[in-house]
């Protein structure tokens, strides 16, 4: 080595690099390793809403993971939770408060409140799914795949 | 310097260095084969380290392994990082291995005094393999799901234990939530714990026995054969690969990610032009083209004991090779390690291609 | 010994009936006309299928309908022609009576089901078949034209003819005979456009059971074509929202004035095709100009309003689409995104709907929701490639620091080598 001072640059510029680059994998991980605030996207349970945004007789739609759920209070209080996609062609369907009915407005197809097809085009049942009350809140849940 | 003397006056730290820098690598032609074995480790440690980083959002079971991935890819920082390293490190772990051991291979370098090692990193290829295999059921989406089906019903094939292996590796007649927690356990539990042990051995041999040479450089006399320290010239090398496949790795993270895919579906059909991962391919390609029927067996079970054969072979090399042990080559295992590339690439490839 | 008498003379006759009453299958009337069928040809055996047909299945056998003596033996006048209540093959005018006997008699139906319905004679009579029957126009179809003869399924039965499946190539059979049409003043080419139209090919190329098919407009026993004012709510059964809408709209008025049927005026009848949204479209399209000539800026202007409300919500669905499209094409996870783009897709076709208000500030309240859930994807899609970018980006400052790190590294070991 016939300078030392370039011995010495190249010793603080590897240093240099190994800082940087240790960092630059540091950064990520260290970012990974704190979780999002948004809530684990869990949607074998799915948090609706409290008791309190269903009044007897309503209804509402919302989504589990993929797929549209509609979530109904019966008169008496009950609550019903079944899949909101029509079996005819797909049209989300919605409950008419008069009859007490889930109707699908796009061929006029009518569902009772077990999802079973009453009349219309609907070939098939509404799929169910299951609602259970923890605190005030009303949670959907569908069966169990294992 | 400080803290090196402090260990140094308690664990003798100078005879580990010394043994490092008095480690000599030959310099020849054949000396960059060297480096796979190094790449290999190194993606193993990246496997560990990502594998470590994706437990701590990942959700073993049916209802919640498919969500719990697609959070990591979706929601947590830096998550699809994290998968992607992992999954494309994993692929380039086995092909590694593969390159690793047939210039290993090619060298004679399984010849005495190195059969444990030989023997040692094929069962490490296997453990390496079968990682793969646990591993790529984890995300529970759909391909997984059928590639582990047909691969676990190929095991089912097996004369007298098929059935009880079968069993053992579905957690009952079918591939479900049980399997998933099963291959989960053997994916992050059982595999990683005997592969470091066989992997410390396999270094550990390494280590004492120094680089092996092919037997024509062996040949040679001493002045005309070159070398270089281990440490630091070898290891810096090394280092500087590594840095580089962690390059490469990125990229390909960035710009070919591995898709998640829709989720696994029991009842739903089999998704069209369904492959097992590459490193089965050749396999799997093969099993597809024998009848049905071979003389009295199964076209199926005939192909699975063809294979173990195979295997065996290969695994016994240093055992069957008698002229490497005398320091020649023999021409009829160079065809058959020829073949076996000839074979592997090209039944890889026919089974992409249809 | 008189009475042991009697009681022999009894028990020899409750058996004989037994032996009798219990042999179905020695049913002469089977037992002949199966050997008589033998030298027919195909169309005309009447036995092929009698084992299948719902009333033999419910245990009523030839006599039943056909009335004769099912146990005279090889002897015709004594099984058929001398006995009072024997009708061989029915008078085509008579068929709905024949039937009738039994299917209007509510009493005696009620024991093969409870609900079942005895209407269908009387309902028949004030078809246009029944009615053309009665003035002796025998081109007419009668229960059997439809229902098939000796070889009756129930309609739920695939096999039936008038399966809901089966109805449209059942009425074609006479509806697009240019013969049996020849004096009734019908077009015969009702099947061919059914066919093409959006319902024909729901029923045939989807299978869609709840497609209408000719008896879901027409009626059954009664069938008789729409009028004016009945089309709306025969349409509306299934299309609740249009048919509510267009209730509620000025136009209605205006097409009953008219005469102008009031879907149909705009959407034809059996050739009822997928509207487009160019149908609005006053340049292209005949569908508004038919009626309103082209002076009519009021309506031409409407439809203009709506043409470019459905469009421009097209428009922004497709952009949405695009956009997801690119980022999911980058490996981006975007799958969440898929529900604004349904939601969207499904406001269009409420949007869509909504026209039949004909009326701007409804259509355009109903399509709000539409672009509001194709903003969303729109503005999902293209944080996902923002974040697509700023990976590019991170690749760029990690290999640019690996670059770096690796030359530093490769120089020092050539010094260290150099020493």
């Amino acid at each position: 080595m016939k300078n030392p001072d370039r011995k010495k640059f190249l010793d603080i510029m590897l240093g240099a690099g190994a800082t940087a680059w240790l960092a630059s994998i540091l950064y990520p991980i260290s970012k990974y390793l704190i979780p999002p605030s948004v809530p684990d996207s869990n949607v074998t349970n799915v948090d609706v809403g409290s008791i309190t945004e269903f009044p007897p007789n309503s209804s509402k739609i919302i989504r589990f993971g993929r797929k549209p759920v509609i979530v109904i209070r019966t008169k008496e209080g009950d609550f019903k939770a079944l899949s909101a996609t029509c079996t005819h062609l797909d049209c989300n369907v919605q409950y008419k408060t008069d009859t007490e009915q889930i109707w699908c407005a796009c061929h006029n197809g009518f569902y009772n409140l077990e999802g079973t097809n009453l009349s219309g085009p609907p070939p098939k049942p509404l799929a169910q799914y299951n609602v259970r009350i923890a605190n005030e809140k009303v949670i959907i849940s569908s069966e169990d795949m294992s | 310097m400080k803290l090196y003397d402090w260990i140094n006056e308690r664990i003798d730290l100078d005879s580990a260095v010394k043994f490092a820098t008095k480690k000599q690598v030959p310099v020849f032609y054949g000396t960059v084969w060297y480096y796979l074995g190094g790449v290999s480790l190194f993606l193993f440690i990246v496997q560990v380290f990502t594998g470590i980083l994706l437990i701590l959002y990942y959700q073993p079971g049916a209802t919640t392994a498919f969500e719990s991935v697609k959070f990591i890819v979706s929601k947590v920082s830096f998550g699809w990082l994290i998968r992607e390293i992992h999954s494309w490190s994993a692929n380039l772990f086995i092909l590694f291995i593969f390159l690793h051991m047939f210039t290993v291979y090619f060298a004679k370098a399984y010849r005495k005094p190195r059969e444990i090692t030989w023997y040692s990193g094929f069962i490490l290829l296997l453990l390496a393999m079968f990682f793969g295999f646990s591993g790529y059921l984890l995300p529970w989406n759909e391909l997984a799901f059928f590639a582990t089906k047909v691969g676990s019903d190929i095991a089912g094939a097996v004369p007298i234990v098929g059935d009880f292996l079968l069993k053992l590796l579905r957690s009952g007649d079918e591939v479900s939530g049980a399997t998933l927690t099963r291959f989960y356990g053997i994916h992050v539990a059982v595999l990683p714990l005997v592969f470091t042990l066989l992997l410390g051995l396999h270094l550990m041999f390494v280590q004492l026995q120094g680089m092996s040479v092919p037997p024509e450089q062996e040949n040679l006399p001493h002045d005309k054969r070159k070398y270089m320290p281990f440490f630091p010239n070898f290891a810096t090398r090394d280092l500087l690969l590594w840095l580089i496949v962690l390059n490469v790795i990125a990229l390909l993270a960035v710009f070919f990610p591995w898709e998640l895919g829709q989720k696994a579906d029991a009842l739903a059909s089999a998704p069209a032009g369904i492959k097992p991962e590459w490193y089965f391919m050749f396999m799997f390609q093969t099993l597809k083209l024998i009848p049905a029927h071979v003389w009295f067996i199964e076209g199926e079970l005939f192909g699975i004991m063809m294979f173990a054969i195979a295997g065996l072979i290969w695994f016994l090399v240093p055992f069957l090779d008698k002229k490497a042990n005398q320091g020649k080559r023999s021409l009829f295992w160079k065809f058959v390690g020829i073949f076996a590339i000839v074979f592997i690439a090209g039944m890889t490839i026919w089974g992409y291609s249809v | 010994m008189k009475h042991l008498i009697q009681l022999l003379f009894f028990i020899c006759l409750s058996v004989s009936w037994v032996i009798t009453a219990s042999s179905d299958d020695s049913d002469g009337c089977i037992a002949c006309h199966q050997i008589i069928d033998e030298d027919r040809d195909d169309d005309e055996k009447i036995m092929t299928h009698i084992m299948e047909d719902v009333h033999f299945q419910k245990g009523l056998s030839c006599s039943d309908c056909h009335g004769g003596n099912p146990n005279a033996g090889d002897d015709e006048d004594e099984a058929m022609w001398d006995v009072d209540d024997f009708v061989g093959a029915v008078d085509k005018k008579d068929q709905p009576r024949f039937c009738g006997k039994c299917h209007s008699d509510p009493e005696y139906m009620r024991q093969y089901s409870a609900h079942i319905k005895t209407d269908q004679e009387s309902q028949y009579w004030t078809s246009h078949h029944g009615q053309k029957l009665t003035e002796n126009d025998e081109h007419v179809a009668v229960c059997t034209d439809c229902h098939g003869v000796h070889g009756i399924y129930p309609i739920k039965d695939p096999r039936s003819l008038v399966y809901h499946m089966n109805v449209p190539t059942t009425c074609k059979r006479c509806h697009s005979d240019k013969d049996i049409m020849a004096n009734s003043g019908l077009p015969t080419d009702q099947f061919d456009k059914y066919k093409s139209s959006v319902h024909g090919t729901a029923l045939f190329d989807k299978k869609d059971i709840g497609a209408p098919a000719c008896n879901d407009c027409h009626g059954n026993h009664g069938a008789m074509p729409p009028t004016i004012l009945s089309i709306s709510d025969i349409c509306g059964t299934c299309h609740a929202n249009n048919a509510e809408l267009f209730k509620g709209s000025h136009l209605r008025e205006i097409f009953i004035k008219e005469n102008i049927k009031l879907c149909e005026g705009c959407h034809n009848h059996h050739d009822i095709l997928k509207p487009t949204d160019e149908a609005l479209n006053w340049s292209e399209n005949e569908t508004c100009s038919h009626c309103h000539s082209d002076g009519q800026d009021k309506a031409n202007r409407l439809a203009g309003t709506l043409f470019n409300i459905i469009d421009s919500l097209n428009n922004k669905i497709e952009e949405a689409i695009e956009t997801v499209d690119l980022a999911e094409n980058k490996g981006m996870e975007v799958s969440e995104l898929f529900f604004s783009l349904e939601d969207a897709h499904k406001n269009l076709i409420q949007t869509r709907t909504s026209i039949h208000s004909f009326n701007e500030e409804f259509v355009r309240k109903t399509s709000e929701d539409g672009y509001k859930a194709a903003d969303a994807a729109i503005i999902g899609a293209e944080q996902a490639l923002t974040e697509f970018g700023f990976r590019k980006k991170g690749l760029i400052v990690f290999s640019l620091i690996l670059t770096f790190f690796v030359i530093v590294l490769y120089l020092k070991l050539k010094s260290m080598e150099n020493k």
